[in-house]
């Protein structure tokens, strides 16, 4: 192994973790005085090493494997790199206001983003069983942190408890499937792994892939694993919301399809019926679940796992054409969903503290109806109904599935998809037929708009100027998942 | 003959005390009881050869994880009754739940034993330095191969640490009984007194 | 199967404190028990003379402080043990092995100077 070689493949890494520790001595010895500092460090940070994996897939080190096959910087792990760390800018360019105004500003929220993004980045550029699961308890352990940050406010703190319960045993079940994995399979390596499911597979190899598909799917909460998401959801502060629905999402989506594809390519039987099942349970729960939540941040929990439930579609098809549908959906995924948040951030009431009632948002075009345009287009988006973007992430996704002749998932999913579009739709009704509820009076800051500004323009009709490269990005980010060479 | 006693005695007791966490009415005492467990799994280690874990087990779990779950559990205001009768109302479910694990215990170990079950070999990436103890073994590549690992564990450690601190740590108030001896010693009548000559019927300021 | 003959002396040390450490404890119990003055009564647990009836639980509850100290302790712990093999197995692993430690040593360094610097070792 040549150790030089090795370390220019994690670059963004090494960055990620020098800038962390350097974000947390600024802390350290300025104190919270410094957390717009550190937090706009972060930001260039971030931007950086995004410019430097995007580098990094057009040159010579695209493909490369460091440490023995540990950790492979190739298109796919930078497309879902660059998508989470997009992801993890919106938040870190929102969070500072909004915690600033309970003056629970600190500056280690920026400092947990960055390592958690760095948990995210080993996660997804991950080969090897070992390499995925210290990402993925980097990104977690971060995670936790960050969902009970406020720590004075009772539901914050329940957010916390629970997700590090409920995710600590999600970690428990992903190890006791690697193990089994690693028992019947002789190595932690994806490649071992998939070698060893060539000839069909033990009973325990089998027990180990279903093991290690339930431990994800408590992570990227598909149904039924999905209970903790709409108490965490509503309970963290919102720019943690925020962030939970997008960038640990990316990564763990991305790992998802990675793990299927490129460790148990060769047990397609074994795997696929699983993710069919949570895909449809989690589209239908996902859109009933949402019907009579009375907060908003709730309600984007309840859309959050019918959204996955449709990534898991692409998934499912285990074809290259369904896997880059799926990457395709999650950038616009991340899209529609933080521009929500921060469409969410903004409403507030006269004293400037946040409002999570639905019903607030009664009149809201009258009052605010900048916000209320841009959120009635993230809705109609989120629904996919055509001019918006979102539709055509649908429409690639159901395209995929009934290539690969999962006809009648396509049409469960799309029927599905109707009755999503309800509660989609009774925002907007809300926002736009009702009586101004008056509750929304408050300032919000010029930073949020701005961010709000650029995600309704990028799932506004002007996306579809973004298919052609997007498109091409996935298929090239899909056919770098070895298993498909 | 002594080695098969020796782990007769070892898992025997892990099973009982940790049957003895469960069972034990004061929470406290649980933990007494899973510090015995773990110095019995150590033993266990230690038989199957692996010392270095061995160690671990008493160093890490014993020495600080077992004395975390006893401040956590003297941190916490604890209704011993009620999580009684929550222990009796989880009982059937917690049976069920034991006994599926038991059946999977069972039919995997019978499996093995009748051939089904055919356990993957080793693909020799990891190999470590023939001839070495245990614990030369896993440094020599913890510190070679898995070295971008073992530096993200690192980071993880540091993440926990911050985690600790941003979750619990109340900042620290203005600093209490500290004497600066010689400030004191120090200090002159002029510094400490003065003189005034108050007018009659006038008050002076303080 | 592995050589254990060495620990052999351990094993026998265990045994002889397990039996001693029993006697201590069940001697003095039985022996009250034999000689007669075993009398439990309830009286003898109450209060008498100038004591009075606790006015809560005497297992007060503990300061999250302790958390903490408790939480730095493991992590220091952690990092101590990763010098076992570290130390025993430079041979192997060489100038890697050494900056690698090093590398890790100055994470967790620089972490102790964050907890130093945030007050989080001071009990006051």
């Amino acid at each position: 192994m040549d150790l030089q070689s090795s370390l220019q493949v994690v670059l963004p890494e090494i960055i990620l973790a020098v800038a962390g520790v350097a974000m947390l001595m600024i802390a350290a010895f300025v104190g919270d005085k410094a957390s717009r500092l550190v937090s706009i460090v972060g930001v260039s940070v971030l931007t950086a090493v995004a410019i430097i994996t995007a580098f990094q897939m057009t040159g010579d080190t695209l493909g490369r494997e460091a440490f023995g096959g540990q950790i492979r910087a190739d298109a796919f792990a930078g497309f879902a790199k660059i998508l989470a760390i997009v992801a993890a800018i919106v938040t870190l360019v929102v969070s500072p206001a909004f915690f600033e105004r309970v003056a629970k500003m600190r500056a280690e929220f920026p400092i947990l983003i960055v390592f958690a993004v760095l948990g995210m980045s080993i996660m997804v550029s991950a080969r090897d069983l070992i390499s995925f699961y210290v990402g993925l308890e980097l990104n977690s352990l971060a995670a936790y942190v960050m969902a009970s940050f406020l720590r004075d406010d009772d539901r914050s703190t329940e957010a916390g408890v629970k997700y590090f319960v409920l995710g600590g045993l999600a970690s428990g079940i992903l190890l006791f499937g690697m193990s089994l994995l690693y028992g019947f399979s002789g190595g932690t390596s994806y490649e071992a792994v998939r070698l060893a499911g060539m000839d069909g597979g033990s009973i325990g190899y089998v027990f180990g892939l279903t093991f290690v598909l339930v431990g994800l799917a408590f992570k990227i909460s598909a149904v039924p694993f999905h209970m903790w998401t709409p108490d965490v959801y509503e309970g963290a502060p919102t720019p943690t919301t925020g962030f939970f629905a997008t960038a640990p999402k990316v990564a763990a989506v991305a790992v998802l399809a990675r793990i299927t594809v490129e460790a148990f390519g060769s047990q397609l039987t074994a795997w696929q019926p699983i993710v069919i099942t949570a895909a449809l349970l989690s589209i239908l729960w996902g859109a009933l679940g949402a019907i009579g939540q009375t907060n908003i941040k709730r309600l984007l929990a309840y859309s959050s796992i019918n959204n996955i439930g449709f990534l898991l579609i692409g998934l499912a098809t285990g074809t290259l054409a369904g896997v880059s549908a799926m990457l395709v959906y999650l950038a616009i995924y991340v899209a529609m969903v933080a521009g929500s948040f921060v469409a969410v951030m903004m409403l507030k009431d006269a004293d400037g503290m946040p409002v999570e009632d639905i019903d607030a948002i009664k009149g809201l075009s009258k009052t605010r109806p900048m916000i209320a345009l841009a959120l009635m287009m993230l809705m109609f988006s989120l629904a996919g109904i055509p001019p918006l973007f979102g539709f055509w992430g649908k429409f690639v996704v159901f395209q995929a599935a009934v290539q690969a002749d999962l006809i009648i998932l396509a049409a469960i999913g799309i029927a599905a998809s109707v009755i999503g579009a309800y509660y989609y739709i009774k925002i907007v009704k809300l926002m736009y037929f009702d009586e101004p509820a008056d509750v929304i009076t408050g300032k919000s800051e010029t930073s949020y708009g701005v961010v709000l500004a650029i995600c309704a323009l990028v799932i506004s009709p002007l996306g579809y100027l973004l298919t052609i490269p997007l498109g091409d990005w996935a298929d090239r980010a899909a056919a770098a998942l070895t298993a498909f060479v | 003959m002594i080695h098969t006693i020796a782990f007769y005695l070892f898992a025997a007791m892990v099973i009982a005390s940790a049957m003895m966490v469960i069972f034990a009415r004061n929470p406290v005492h649980s933990v007494m009881w899973l510090i015995l467990s773990f110095f019995n799994a150590a033993g266990l280690m230690v038989l199957v050869g692996a010392e270095f874990i061995a160690m671990l087990l008493v160093i890490v779990y014993v020495g600080a994880v077992a004395v975390l779950f006893l401040f956590v559990v003297m941190m916490l205001d604890i209704d011993y009754a009620e999580m009684r009768a929550g222990f009796m109302r989880n009982m059937p479910l917690g049976l069920l739940i034991a006994l599926i694990l038991l059946a999977e215990i069972v039919l995997g170990i019978g499996a093995y034993r009748t051939g089904a079950i055919e356990l993957g070999t080793p693909d020799g990436t990891g190999a470590a330095p023939l001839g070495a103890s245990n614990i030369e073994a896993i440094g020599s590549l913890m510190f070679t191969r898995y070295v971008f690992l073992f530096e993200a564990a690192g980071i993880i450690l540091l993440v926990a640490m911050i985690g600790a601190i941003v979750l619990t740590h109340l900042g620290s108030g203005p600093a209490r009984g500290q004497q600066n001896v010689s400030r004191q010693n120090r200090r002159r009548p002029e510094e400490a007194t003065r003189n005034v000559t108050p007018e009659i019927g006038k008050g002076i300021e303080l | 199967m592995v050589d254990l003959s060495q620990y052999l002396p351990i094993l026998l040390f265990l045994g002889i404190a397990v039996v001693l450490s029993t006697a201590f404890v069940f001697l003095p119990m039985g022996v009250s028990r034999l000689t007669g003055s075993h009398k439990p009564d309830a009286e003898k647990l109450s209060e008498y003379e100038c004591g009075f009836p606790a006015f809560e639980d005497s297992r007060g509850r503990f300061d999250v402080r302790f958390y903490l100290v408790a939480i730095s302790f493991i992590i220091f712990d952690l990092e101590a043990s990763f010098l076992f093999p570290w130390a025993v197995s430079l041979e192997y692993t060489g100038w890697t092995g050494w900056g690698a430690m090093m590398v890790f040593l100055a994470i967790l360094g620089l972490g102790l100077a964050y907890e130093w610097k945030k007050g989080a070792l001071d009990w006051e």
